[in-house]
């Protein structure tokens, strides 16, 4: 009988150590999911129909071959300015034509995706996004195109955890 | 419904014979001033007749007295154990060791596979490549407030075949400040 007990407390004493170390497993991975900052980039490019060059550093991004910008004849990249997101913390970007873009990293997704707060505007003003929430997996970015500006269209690229680029 | 249901009762006790006689006589009464009473009350009494003459044919061929003087006999008579050979059970035709040795692997085996069911249950999960998790890819739109403006949502192929957001707003151009 005692044999019977020493087994069945070798087990159960197991299945705790390995819930444990699940357990610690899932607080490593929520305190991975929830870096206090991660880095950012914002491509700003002005896009034109008329013939042109193609910034060669744009060649990867082949999403911007793609329609809707496939009309694009010329690219060029106006700033690549790189920035740091802190969870609920605004970071602000400015745009050639006064406004701003303001990005904001509001989580991490289970699946490891940053959900990410967008908004551009000019100063105090709410005149153009207001509101933009995305998901966006590491080194994969998001686009707001449209704006006109010097004959052109501006192309703003933001792309969080660059490093991991895999455009 | 409930008188009828009375009626019905009470015909049933007439039948019975369990009415009082002022009872039995007023329904006998009732029964016998319609055709249809009359020939029920005969097939009653045809049926009352034919029961009680069956009952006391098997009344008397049985002997009660002898019946239930050989039930008390059974009763009083002492009980006598019955010398039977005893089986013992397969588990004790084991050695005393070998038996031990048996509920040990038993116990064992019961043990590693709770282990393993509990290392199952409580285990990471690892994606396919051995990775730490399945991680998502790509860009997408959860909520879009266009303003003032007019705006389309565009999925944009990635160089690595992952769906990107494109948000596209229509908008003047707006001077420098």
């Amino acid at each position: 009988m005692s044999l019977i007990r020493h087994s069945l407390l070798i087990a159960v004493l197991f299945g705790a150590s390995t819930a444990s170390a699940q357990g610690s497993n899932l607080v490593r991975s929520d305190r991975a999911a929830t870096p206090s900052n991660v880095p950012a980039e914002v491509l700003v490019v002005l896009a034109k129909e008329e013939p042109g060059e193609i910034d060669p550093q744009l060649k990867k991004l082949t999403a911007l071959r793609r329609p809707p910008f496939n009309s694009f004849r010329s690219m060029k990249i106006l700033s690549r300015p790189k920035l740091t997101l802190t969870a609920g913390k605004d970071a602000l970007v400015s745009l050639p034509n006064g406004r701003r873009v303001k990005l904001t990293l509001l989580r991490v997704m289970p699946d490891g995706r940053y959900k990410v707060k967008a908004a551009i505007n000019r100063p105090d003003k709410s005149d153009y996004l207001p509101l933009l929430q995305v998901v966006a997996s590491a080194g994969d970015p998001f686009f707001v195109a449209g704006q006109t500006y010097q004959g052109g269209t501006l192309v703003v690229g933001v792309i969080v955890d660059p490093k991991k680029t895999a455009q | 419904m409930e008188s009828a249901k009375k009626e019905d009762e009470k015909l049933q006790m007439f039948f019975d014979g369990e009415l009082a006689p002022e009872e039995e006589a007023a329904v006998r009464r009732s029964l016998e001033s319609s055709p249809g009473g009359s020939a029920q009350l005969r097939d009653w009494e045809q049926l009352r007749d034919a029961m009680q003459s069956v009952s006391a044919d098997w009344a008397a061929d049985i002997d009660s007295n002898a019946l239930f003087a050989r039930i008390e006999a059974d009763i009083s008579a002492p009980v006598i154990p019955i010398d039977r050979p005893v089986r013992k059970p397969a588990l004790r035709t084991v050695p005393g060791g070998r038996e031990r040795r048996v509920w040990g692997a038993a116990a064992t085996g019961f043990a590693a596979a709770a282990a393993i069911f509990l290392a199952v249950i409580a285990w990471p999960e690892s994606s396919p490549n051995g990775g730490d998790r399945a991680v998502a890819r790509g860009s997408e739109v959860l909520e879009v407030d266009f303003g003032p403006n007019t705006g389309t949502i565009f999925e944009v192929e990635g160089g690595a075949g992952q769906s990107l957001a494109v948000v596209w707003i229509d908008d003047e151009e707006v001077g420098l400040p």
